[in-house]
């Protein structure tokens, strides 16, 4: 265990010299004038943008509306995922038929069709919550279904020699089996939502963090620019990370 | 006609009504006459619902005129481009990250944390150092195709048994045989499969960048569409690309199936891309 332990904190740390010495190397460039600063700013300026965005409650602002759209579409994909998965598991011609719909749907670039939903719900939040809530919704719907599938046939001949009802089938066999399995399809679509949250913040310019990024870009404001983009970039991490232990907690 | 052939022939006509094709040509003739319907009404988001044949139509001038031909130059430009570059980036990287153990712990977890962050957001970035024109989508195209690209290739890289290699040293096998007859065939499936995955975020990527700032392009003539408000033919558009990228993918899908007479199941190692 000791050495497990003592393995892993090494593989954090090279992980952690790799990242430090490409930022260093960046850093070097920009202050040795390597690279023009009109087009890159150092990694310590970037962090102290960021720092006085965070101070000053701006980005703080920012972050909050970018986390509730993320939960926004997050529950409406997990609600809508969960029911029309179970449907399409329930009654099986319903499903063979969707699933593969849905799947080549998912595989096109629907996120062009943005302008679609900003003529319905103008330029809002509710625009970016409802198209990510669809990228959510797809892969929640495809492992719902795909994890009531793969339950074993013996544990609900289990169940039925104990003369469970449905409703108890349902919430002590069928749904503590295919919990894993459809953590792994709410963790796709956490990943999916994320992605296109902060994406469609930045290309529609409204929201959060993506837009923040996006007028700074119009500005021609470098610095923020950078500070936006390891802001973003760290909070995506920052929420994979978050996936990872709560996928490692639901499998224990 | 007699009962027993009404029966015989309703019979079939039900079995023939309970197929996945039948459901789906069902749900599509449902979506059709659902939105001529709305369309007709004109109560909500009349606009909204144009109706199929004027959809058609212009999606006919797309295909029978050359007025697409610019932007669909441009926009194979930046996703073939975006694709190749980041092929060019990803495949070597991903063979020298998965070649040995110790520099797939260290690196891995790195691309794949990278690989969640949108690729859409670096284009600002890419502004700075390649201006508004082309080369700006091209570089958005080509990071967006590096991730799955590169995660790919080292999945391919674990897949290679060392027991094959001992095998190949035992034999004499030259470091050109051993990465030509043992690494190339254990990573190709992987690769193409990374190649295809890419070129889906290069197509996603690249006209996502169109849509924000561009001169030409197919995703710049989507928001100049929503601009004006001629939303038929924005959606003969959308429709287009839809197809384009199908058929892209499946020729991708055919090109590789020849290449390979027996393609690697890879399809759930690039989830993060």
């Amino acid at each position: 265990m000791e050495v497990v332990v003592k393995t892993d904190t090494k593989l954090v740390l090279l992980r952690l010299l790799l990242i430090f010495a490409g930022l260093g190397f960046i850093e070097a460039s920009v202050r040795l004038n390597w690279i023009d600063r009109f087009f890159l700013a150092s990694p310590l300026q970037a962090v102290e943008v960021l720092w006085a965005q965070l101070v000053s409650g701006n980005a703080l602002y920012l972050i909050l509306v970018t986390l509730y759209e993320i939960a926004a579409a997050l529950l409406i994909a997990t609600v809508v995922g969960l029911l029309v998965g179970f449907i399409l598991w329930r009654y099986r011609l319903i499903g063979a038929s969707y699933e593969t719909l849905l799947a080549a749907l998912f595989a096109s670039p629907v996120i062009l069709a943005y302008p679609i939903f900003l003529v319905i719900f103008g330029r809002t939040s509710a625009a970016v919550i409802i198209l990510s809530s669809f990228f959510g919704a797809v892969p929640i719907i495809l492992n719902t279904r795909s994890a009531f599938q793969q339950v074993n046939p013996i544990l609900l001949q289990v169940g039925a020699s104990m003369n469970l009802n449905r409703q108890r089938m349902f919430r002590h066999i069928l749904l503590p089996a295919a919990a894993p399995a459809i953590f792994g399809g709410f963790r796709l679509g956490l990943t999916y939502i994320l992605k296109s949250v902060l994406g469609l913040e930045y290309v529609v310019q409204v929201g959060g963090v993506g837009m923040w990024l996006s007028e700074a870009a119009f500005r021609f404001e470098v610095g923020e620019v950078y500070a936006g983009l390891v802001g973003t970039t760290l909070l995506s991490m920052l929420f994979l990370f978050m996936i990872n232990r709560g996928e490692g907690w639901v499998r224990k | 006609m007699k009962p027993d052939l009404i029966h015989n022939t309703s019979t079939v006509f039900a079995a023939r009504a309970r197929t996945p094709g039948a459901v789906q040509l069902i749900t599509l003739i449902v979506f059709v006459f659902v939105w001529q319907m709305i369309g007709a009404a004109g109560s909500i988001f009349a606009e909204l619902f144009p109706p199929i044949m004027e959809i058609l139509q212009s999606l006919w001038i797309y295909v029978s005129t050359p007025i697409l031909i610019p932007h669909l130059s441009a926009s194979l430009y930046e996703v073939l481009g975006g694709l190749l570059v980041g092929a060019l980036f990803g495949i070597p990287l991903g063979v020298i990250f998965g070649s040995r153990l110790s520099f797939t712990q260290v690196t891995e977890p790195i691309i794949l944390y990278l690989a969640v962050v949108p690729k859409i957001i670096v284009f600002p970035v890419f502004i700075l150092f390649l201006g508004i024109g082309t080369h700006s989508k091209l570089a958005v195209g080509a990071i967006a195709a590096f991730f799955p690209i590169a995660l790919l290739t080292i999945a391919g890289m674990r897949e290679v048994k060392l027991v094959y290699l001992d095998v190949a040293r035992t034999l004499g096998a030259s470091k050109l045989k051993i990465a030509t007859k043992v690494y190339l065939p254990a990573i190709a499936g992987y690769v193409f499969t990374g190649l295809r995955i890419g070129l889906g975020a290069s197509v996603t990527g690249a006209l996502l960048a169109e849509t924000k700032i561009a001169r030409a392009g197919l995703g710049f003539m989507i928001v100049e569409y929503y601009g004006q408000f001629r939303m038929a033919d924005m959606y003969s558009l959308l429709l287009l690309i839809f197809i384009l990228a199908a058929l892209a993918n499946w020729g991708m899908k055919a090109l590789f199936s020849l290449v390979l007479p027996l393609p690697r199941s890879s399809q759930n190692v690039g989830e993060f891309v």
